[in-house]
């Protein structure tokens, strides 16, 4: 069986009263790149959150390379190689590039990498380099999201998860962004998107959950969900894409 | 023109004491999201320990400030573990806002109790020297003050700039959530911040016993000229905090001069008023007491 890195089972969120997951449970393989797509309020989010540490469950389990994370804090879950972009890149605006590059490997483990993490983030994002004594809020949109894949790239990751990488960027900018993706997954990085373009996610990605109102309700490699009806109908509409 | 310089330089002198004490509440808000309103008490706190360690055991005030201010820090330390570890993390700051209320009548009167309601001030040996030049005369222990606050400016900002901790700081005054995520210790980042702040009170009370008398009660107002100069500062920068106190020091002692003693308070805090009106974001900050939309 192949190598799983990240397992998931029967995970429950709630916020206050409000149910926000319901018994998820989904697996991340080792150097894949794995999808999760769905409407709005399906949850998505608040995966990503719990597997970092932000949320806690209610109930479930999360395995990171057979260990179970249980309620290791955010710190904890960064140092053993869980790393998330978050939605709307929440950069450090008043810092410069660098800086946000070097917090990224704030961790002994990552700092110890540092100058082969910065290499490989500047030959991945050229414009980085180019820019990196000026202040991130400065930069446009797609290298924002540029630079803060690139901070999580510095805590020299095993698992990325990057929640709406896509989200307020033009077609050409999210074509590069998940350009991107799939380049640093051949770097042996493995990938948990969450993408509202789920035509793009699923053309990309090697697996995909789609999620509903807190549940998976369908998974299966891109290509077979790209050809699912259901999912064309629900999600990409007739004329195939969003883009 | 001589006495409008005699004026300017004498609310630049006082001005520097509401600067560091302002710089304290910036680094404090930038964390913590909160006008610590305790800060006044605690300065008046470390001019009694200052006053306590002079006529105790005779150690100069400029001496004694290698011990209040280590002291300081680590009282801030022991504070923001106990009073604030788990309310910082709340949604709603006014917890923590309350807590420093209660934490400033707390130390008012305990140090009421412990040393009376008598006002101090010290008696230096050399409290009476002046430098005069182009007939000006100013005194140095004001003169130091301002060294003073120059030098605690500069290293609270060598500090924040160079170092990782620092860069840390920085970051969680943006966005604390964010710091979480690349696995820094938000807490210990608080709590850092909050210790310099309070090491900064350290200062300034060391700074206040030299120059001014002093009695329990003197604290609340500091507080409040703290935050009247971090609004014209604007928060995000310590010698905005800085340049915001001398600002106030010179509009107060411009007041003085020019439209009677009685103007003083209703002057500033018309400033204060007028500034929060119509420039939120203070005069040389980058942002406000309210983050921008």
């Amino acid at each position: 069986m192949a190598n799983q890195l990240l397992e998931v089972k029967e995970l429950s969120v709630s916020y206050g009263d409000v149910r926000a997951l319901q018994d998820v449970s989904l697996e991340v393989e080792e150097g894949s790149i794995v999808a999760l797509v769905g409407a709005n309020g399906a949850g998505k989010s608040t995966l990503l959150k719990t597997v970092s540490g932000l949320l806690h469950p209610k109930g479930g389990q999360i395995l990171f390379l057979g260990e179970d994370l249980g309620k290791l804090n955010p710190k904890h879950r960064v140092d053993r190689g869980i790393v998330m972009v978050p939605e709307g890149r929440r950069l450090f605006q008043t810092l410069t590039v660098l800086e946000n590059l070097r917090l990224g490997a704030y961790l002994p483990r990552a700092r110890a990498t540092y100058d082969e993490s910065l290499e490989r983030v500047f030959g991945l994002f050229p414009v980085l380099k180019d820019r990196k004594d000026g202040k991130a809020g400065l930069l446009s949109g797609g290298e924002q999201q540029m630079l803060a894949i690139g901070r999580a790239v510095m805590a020299h990751p095993k698992l990325v998860m990057v929640d709406e990488a896509s989200l307020g960027l033009s077609p050409i900018l999210t074509r590069a962004i998940f350009e991107l993706i799939v380049a640093l997954n051949q770097q042996e990085t493995t990938v948990l998107m969450v993408e509202q373009n789920i035509h793009m996610a699923l053309k990309i990605c090697h697996k995909a959950y789609v999620m509903r109102t807190g549940s998976i309700v369908l998974s299966g490699s891109g290509q077979e969900l790209l050809a699912n009806e259901d999912v064309r109908k629900a999600y990409i509409g007739e004329r195939g894409s969003r883009l | 023109m001589g006495s409008l310089a005699q004026v300017l330089i004498n609310g630049i002198l006082l001005g520097s004491m509401y600067g560091i004490a302002a710089a304290g509440l910036s680094l404090i808000f930038g964390t913590m999201r909160i006008i610590f309103l305790a800060q006044g008490a605690m300065i008046v706190f470390f001019a009694f320990v200052c006053y306590w360690l002079f006529v105790k055991v005779s150690i100069d005030p400029y001496l004694s400030l290698l011990i209040v201010v280590p002291f300081a820090f680590l009282v801030g330390l022991g504070l923001f573990y106990t009073l604030f570890r788990k309310a910082v993390a709340l949604e709603d700051k006014n917890v923590s806002l309350l807590i420093a209320v209660g934490l400033m009548y707390l130390i008012e009167n305990a140090i009421l109790k412990v040393w009376s309601a008598t006002p101090r001030g010290l008696d230096i040996s050399y409290s009476g020297a002046t430098l005069v030049f182009w007939g000006l005369r100013v005194s140095w222990l004001r003169l130091a003050l301002l060294g003073l606050a120059l030098v605690s400016a500069g290293v609270v900002f060598v500090f924040l700039k160079k170092t990782r901790v620092g860069t840390a700081v920085r970051a969680a005054s943006e966005d604390l959530e964010a710091t979480k995520l690349q696995g820094i210790n938000s807490l210990w980042v608080c709590a850092i911040s909050f210790a310099i702040g309070i090491g900064l009170a350290g200062v300034a009370g060391v700074g206040l016993a030299t120059v001014y008398s002093f009695d329990y009660q003197f604290g609340f107002v500091f507080s409040i000229k703290a935050l009247v100069a971090l609004a014209l500062g604007g928060i995000g920068n310590v010698f905005g905090a800085l340049a915001g106190g001398i600002l106030l020091g010179i509009i107060e002692n411009l007041a003085a001069y020019y439209v009677g003693i009685a103007w003083i308070e209703i002057v500033s805090y018309g400033v204060f008023m007028l500034v929060l009106i119509f420039l939120p974001q203070g005069l040389f900050g980058r942002r406000g007491l309210v983050k921008k939309v």
